[in-house]
């Protein structure tokens, strides 16, 4: 078991060191000169020249790549002489467009961020599995099909266009909620929910859907099982049957599911927070991907690789301790 | 002076929606409540998209954070302020007693420190402060911000600033309350000069690896109580300024809060709807979409608009392939529908069809259209004409350079169209906003034409044609000649423009030469562009400023019930 | 976008290895299913007025008299910012489904040539991601090995890259250059792996079936097995993936026009479309009603003819 821990974990560190290299490779060798974008509008070569100096951009390729991994795992100077900078581990760089450091700006938003993400999860697991749950004890009625055609049509709705529609219905026309804007939760809880609700919802839609004919599926497949008959022979009913013994086999896929979209969730964040102009990483993301300012875009690509990483590996670990077959196998 | 459009550039970079946004001038609506006099007290809100984009006067220079500057600055001269019966264009003393006692035909000006000026920690503001100040702006890493004191005083060519090379001998301090600038050459607007925000006075030794960006040391009537980038900005009362040494500041509110950050369309909302401290705020220029929401006659009281100065262009490379004969420039004049211009910007609320290179707020402006047609919609005719003239019935293909933002995006396919009509086929090449300028400011790498847009700094011909049509200042990298128009008569007569004594005189020459120079047709002027803003209910002395992009001019803002 | 519904696909393939079902007479009854379900005729219906609207787009402008880039500035008002004048975004009977602010370009026309490159870039996408997807799973699943230990380690690789911050961002750093070049390539990069992996495991299971195994000792070659033995029996998955792939694409590409890294102006996109009516969804609601409707009816309608022809090649296989 500790061996199969310590094999998943050097396996996500060769996966970030990969996408770190690739990252780099893609930003700072394939875009514009990050010199003439820092320098600006009233610029001069000798001006570029010392900025280059100072980035360490006059260096190798493999140098200015070595320095950017040890930036983020023990911090990195910047200049030389009166200029130097020290920049403190996560050193991810400064943003060329406001020189705030980038693992600063990535603290200040990741609440906001977090608050969507996790108010999403909370609304699709809550509603994608008990509509699931509902569906596939009720296959086949009209209840199920109905449930199923709105799952269909609510996965396949584009999240900004739900998000306009929203916004338009709920907040232009009929006035039942205040125009989205990132309220501090201390600062007033009832606004605070009021103006998280929409970014909420839109995010967790898609994933509700999904969950939900997932769910269902699961609910059929476990229910047709042999063990299941063995149980209704016993003169269970199916509210008993579901809790005693269907819950846990048809939920357990759903876990794993569950984890990796969680993990990948700064994706579908990245549209929800510019549709509503929240200022989380997303946005962040979105605003510098305007801006062309490589290090915010990197450090976001990171961050976001690094929780897919992460999440994976929580998800398989999570997996073996709900399931015992999958011990065996990985042994 | 050719980095003035660079330095114009640093705003419009920053907000995509704006085509062309520096200094500029325009004419306050005072009939409403936002232009009353202010009461004492209460805190002002302001909504903003990006954040400023240096506190440090010597960095940043553009219409937004100049006009910030004047809260927490003071300079040897300013600008009066903008009000009912104020452009806030005219250049009055700050922290000197006058404008400046010119000398040796106009190549020495000396200025005397007003007395009991104080920094914000109570030290005594001198004329060595000023010095140290102003030479600032040679320092390669701070001094990116106006051009103007590196072009102007004289100056050794390895002078670096204060903090590589030491003292400038040619600003003299003969004694704490005098400084004496000798200038390169004999410049009769140095006041205006003067009113830079790198004539900011800060102690001597301070500021190094751009502190003032974060802890700014203010002179003005207010300092920085906090400030977290990107998110907010907290200006409190500098209790060591002294009301009766500022005729400018009215300092009325004993605040400001910036929020930084937010989306455009979410302010638009919060100032239309105006609830909780919403009604004590301000915000930048609305959407074109939010235009039509303002006709009721609540909305119509709280909009004001201040027309930019500036003039948005498309610049035509007189040295490459069709372009470089002048009835094909012509042609293209006649063909470019301007009207379609004015709506990609928003129609006529936010633009006016241009005629000439200098836009209306510029004194001794000629605004004969040399290129005539009806509501600037253009005409085919002539240029199919003059097409066929030059051997072009048949049309060509014209690359034109436009950053990738929305704005200039519509603007680009609405002169695509317009040169549809003629048979010349337009390629739009997408440069990225963050390199634009350095692109087009690169002869070798800009294509046929480039769409951009000029704003003087000070209003008057100076800043604004010779920059743009003196051939000799060409170079390969930051030039501003993007017609690369090198007309030996144009520059004459530039130079005798230059020496001319009197303003006026000067300004109507400037006029004449706007003419002359369309005949040549090195660039297309499209529209002038304006402000409208919308204030909060409890906003007042609310004026926009001919010299800020049209934005409200800070120094008079108040609230009119600071209770509420 | 893309990887959620290729996701889901994978999620919901029937648990069992593919059957060896005759390929004779399969076509037939899935038709026969196809049109007996009243939400896969009608999908059906939708997806082919898409198609005819991008196939015949210059007719219609022709017919109307407006092209996808043609101003109209006499369609909307100057002085109210470039407000559609009339009501309803100004529907009229000269321009059908109104007009864009601004500039009083037609959406119709816009929609129908929008559909085109919407179509186009899905499609490619869609049918580069299948060759490369059924590949690479396949050579994986075959051989084993190292060449599955390579593949494998890059899918695991691709996969854990956050697909659309990394498109995004890609996009945005690379040139402008050929975009629905660039969109297809990029989609189709970070696409494949989700088919090549239900691809190689399916292979794998095959590879071992007794059928296989039986033409393998009666000595057919590695490439007569996986033309005539394998690849035939991989076919429903393909099919199934494929189709739900395709919706997958058109909402990404769209997401990605949305945000400004798809293809460039003045051609037509629905996701740019959506964009700018962002700022205008108040006083010109039907700005983004009209292409959202289009865009959520297409991508609606190719998710529910993928999952009828999932449902009944499943059926297929169960009988």
């Amino acid at each position: 078991m500790l061996r199969y821990v310590a094999g998943r974990l050097a396996w996500v560190l060769v996966i970030l060191l990969a996408v770190c290299v690739f990252t780099y490779v893609i930003f700072f060798q394939l875009s514009p000169d990050p010199a003439v974008m820092i320098c600006g509008k009233t610029c001069t070569q000798e001006r570029i020249e010392t900025i280059r100096t100072s980035l360490g951009l006059d260096r190798p390729f493999f140098q200015q790549l070595g320095d950017f991994l040890r930036g983020i795992v023990a911090g990195r100077d910047y200049g030389a002489g009166a200029n130097l900078v020290h920049c403190p581990a996560p050193c991810l760089g400064y943003s060329f467009q406001s020189g705030q450091s980038v693992w600063e700006m990535v603290q200040q938003r990741l609440p906001v961020s977090v608050t969507v993400a996790v108010g999403a999860a909370v609304l699709w697991l809550l509603f994608g599995i008990l509509f699931g749950l509902l569906s596939g004890v009720k296959e086949g009625t009209w209840w199920d099909r109905a449930t199923m055609a709105l799952a269909l049509g609510g996965s396949s709705i584009p999240p900004y266009v739900l998000a306009l529609a929203l916004q338009y219905l709920l907040v232009v026309k009929l006035r039942v909620l205040p125009f989205p804007a990132a309220v501090p939760f201390a600062e007033d809880p009832a606004v605070w929910f009021q103006s998280y609700l929409m970014p909420w919802t839109v995010l967790a839609v898609g994933y509700a859907c999904l969950y939900a004919r997932l769910t269902r599926a699961n609910v059929i497949d476990t229910l047709a099982e042999n063990f299941m008959r063995t149980a209704r022979a016993k003169g269970l009913g199916p509210v008993l049957i579901l809790r005693r013994h269907a819950l846990r086999p048809a939920l357990t896929p759903i876990v794993t599911i569950f984890g990796m979209d969680f993990a990948g969730l700064l994706g579908g964040a990245l549209i929800t927070e510019t549709v509503f102009g929240l200022n989380g990483v997303g946005k962040m993301a979105s605003d510098a991907i305007a801006k062309n300012d490589q290090p915010v875009i990197m450090a976001v690509t990171l961050l976001a690789a690094f929780f897919v990483v992460v999440g994976n590996v929580v998800v398989d670990l999570l997996y073996t301790a709900l399931d015992p077959r999958v011990r065996i196998t990985a042994s | 002076m050719r980095r003035a459009v660079l330095s114009c550039a640093a705003l419009s970079a920053t907000i995509p929606l704006t085509l062309t946004a520096c200094s500029g001038g325009g004419t306050a609506s005072a009939q409403a409540s936002p232009g009353a006099e202010p009461a004492t007290g209460g805190i002002v809100q302001v909504l903003e998209k990006p954040d400023f984009s240096h506190l440090d006067p010597a960095r940043g220079f553009d219409g937004g954070v100049n006009n910030f500057y004047r809260l927490i600055y003071r300079t040897l001269t300013t600008r009066a302020a903008a009000g009912p019966h104020s452009s806030g264009t005219k250049i009055v003393a700050d922290l000197a007693t006058d404008t400046g006692r010119p000398s040796d035909n106009n190549k020495t000006w000396a200025f005397t420190l007003k007395k009991g000026l104080f920094f914000e920690n109570g030290s005594p503001i001198t004329s060595r402060d000023v010095k140290f100040g102003v030479e600032r702006a040679w320092d390669p890493d701070a001094g990116i911000g106006s051009p103007y004191a590196k072009q102007v005083i004289a100056a050794p060519a390895d002078y670096q600033g204060p903090y590589r090379s030491g003292d400038l001998d040619t600003i003299e301090t003969p004694d704490d309350r005098t400084v004496v600038f000798h200038l390169k050459r004999s410049y009769p607007q140095f006041a205006s000069v003067a009113a830079q925000p790198n004539f900011t006075p800060f102690p001597k030794g301070t500021g190094a690896k751009a502190a003032f960006d974060r802890e700014p040391i203010a002179s003005g009537p207010y300092r920085v109580a906090s400030y977290r980038r990107g998110s907010a900005l907290k200006l409190v009362r500098n209790k060591h300024w002294k009301r009766s040494s500022d005729p400018v500041r009215t300092a009325r509110p004993d605040g400001f809060v910036w929020t930084f950050g937010l989306d455009a369309a979410t302010i638009d909302e919060r100032l239309i709807s105006g609830q909780g401290k919403d009604i004590n705020a301000i915000g930048p220029k609305v959407q074109p979409a939010t235009i039509s929401r303002l006709r009721t006659p609540q909305l119509k009281q709280r909009t004001l608009t201040g027309v930019t100065g500036c003039t948005t262009y498309m610049s035509l490379n007189t040295t490459k392939g069709p372009l470089r004969d002048v009835r094909v420039r012509q042609a293209i004049e006649y063909a470019v529908n301007k009207q379609t211009t004015v709506d990609a910007l928003g129609g006529s609320a936010l633009a006016t069809a241009a005629t000439s290179i200098e836009p209306p707020s510029i004194p001794g402006r000629d605004a004969t259209d040399v290129y005539p047609s009806k509501d600037g919609t253009g005409d085919p005719a002539a240029a199919r004409r003059l097409l066929a003239r030059a051997g072009f019935a048949k049309g060509f293909t014209l690359t034109v350079d436009t950053r990738a933002a929305a704005t200039e995006q519509a603007v680009a396919v609405a002169i695509q169209q317009g040169l549809k009509r003629v048979g010349i086929t337009v390629k739009i090449n997408t440069i990225d906003t963050s390199t634009f300028y350095e692109v087009i400011g690169t002869p070798s790498q800009q294509h046929d034409a480039a769409l951009t847009g000029w704003c003087p700094d000070w209003p008057g011909g100076t800043t604004f044609l010779p920059p743009l049509f003196d051939g000799r200042t060409i170079s390969a990298k930051g030039n501003s000649v993007l017609s690369m128009l090198d007309d030996k008569k144009i520059q004459k007569r530039i130079d005798e423009i230059a020496a001319m004594r009197d303003e006026t005189a000067q300004n109507a020459a400037y006029g004449k030469l706007d003419a002359q120079i369309m005949k040549l047709a090195p660039i297309v002027p499209l529209n002038y562009t304006k402000n409208v803003v919308v204030v909060g209910s409890n906003i007042a002395g609310a004026h926009p400023s001919i010299s800020y992009s049209g934005g409200i001019d800070l120094v008079g803002i108040g609230l009119a019930d600071p209770k509420k | 976008m893309a990887t959620t519904t290729l996701h889901e696909a994978q999620q919901e393939l029937p648990p069992g290895p593919p059957g060896a079902a005759p390929p004779g007479g399969t076509g037939r009854r899935v038709l026969r299913a196809l049109l007996h379900d009243i939400g896969a005729v009608l999908s059906t219906a939708f997806l082919a007025l898409i198609v005819l609207m991008a196939l015949c787009a210059p007719l219609i402008s022709a017919l109307t008299g407006h092209g996808p880039d043609t101003f109209d500035s006499a369609a909307v008002d100057n002085d109210l910012g470039g407000l559609p004048k009339g009501s309803l975004g100004g529907i009229s009977g000269d321009h059908w489904l109104g007009v864009e602010p601004q500039n009083g370009r037609d959406i119709l026309a816009r929609i129908a040539y929008g559909a085109r490159i919407s179509l186009l870039i899905a499609v490619s996408a869609t049918a580069l991601t299948t060759v490369i997807g059924v590949v690479l799973g396949l050579l994986a699943g075959f051989y084993g090995r190292w060449v599955d230990q390579a593949i494998s380690r890059l899918m695991d690789f691709l996969m854990a890259f956050p697909a659309l911050i990394f498109m995004i961002a890609v996009l945005s750093a690379l040139p402008a250059g050929n975009r629905p070049l660039l969109l297809v390539i990029v989609l189709s990069a970070f696409g494949w792996p989700y088919l090549a992996r239900v691809v190689r495991g399916q292979t794998l299971t095959l590879t071992g079936r007794e059928f296989v195994e039986a033409a393998r000792a009666s000595g057919a070659g590695s490439r007569a097995l996986i033309f005539s033995e394998i690849l035939p029996n991989l076919r429903s998955t393909i099919i199934v993936m494929t189709t739900l792939a395709v919706p997958g694409y058109i909402g990404t590409e769209a997401g990605l026009s949305f945000l400004g890294v798809g293809v460039t102006p003045p051609t037509a996109s629905w996701g740019q479309m959506i964009a700018s009516s962002v700022s205008w969804y108040q006083v010109d609601p039907m700005y983004f009603v009209i292409p959202g409707t289009f865009l959520f009816g297409t991508v609606l309608a190719l998710t529910v003819v993928g999952d009828r022809l999932r449902h009944a090649l499943d059926a297929g296989e169960a009988s």
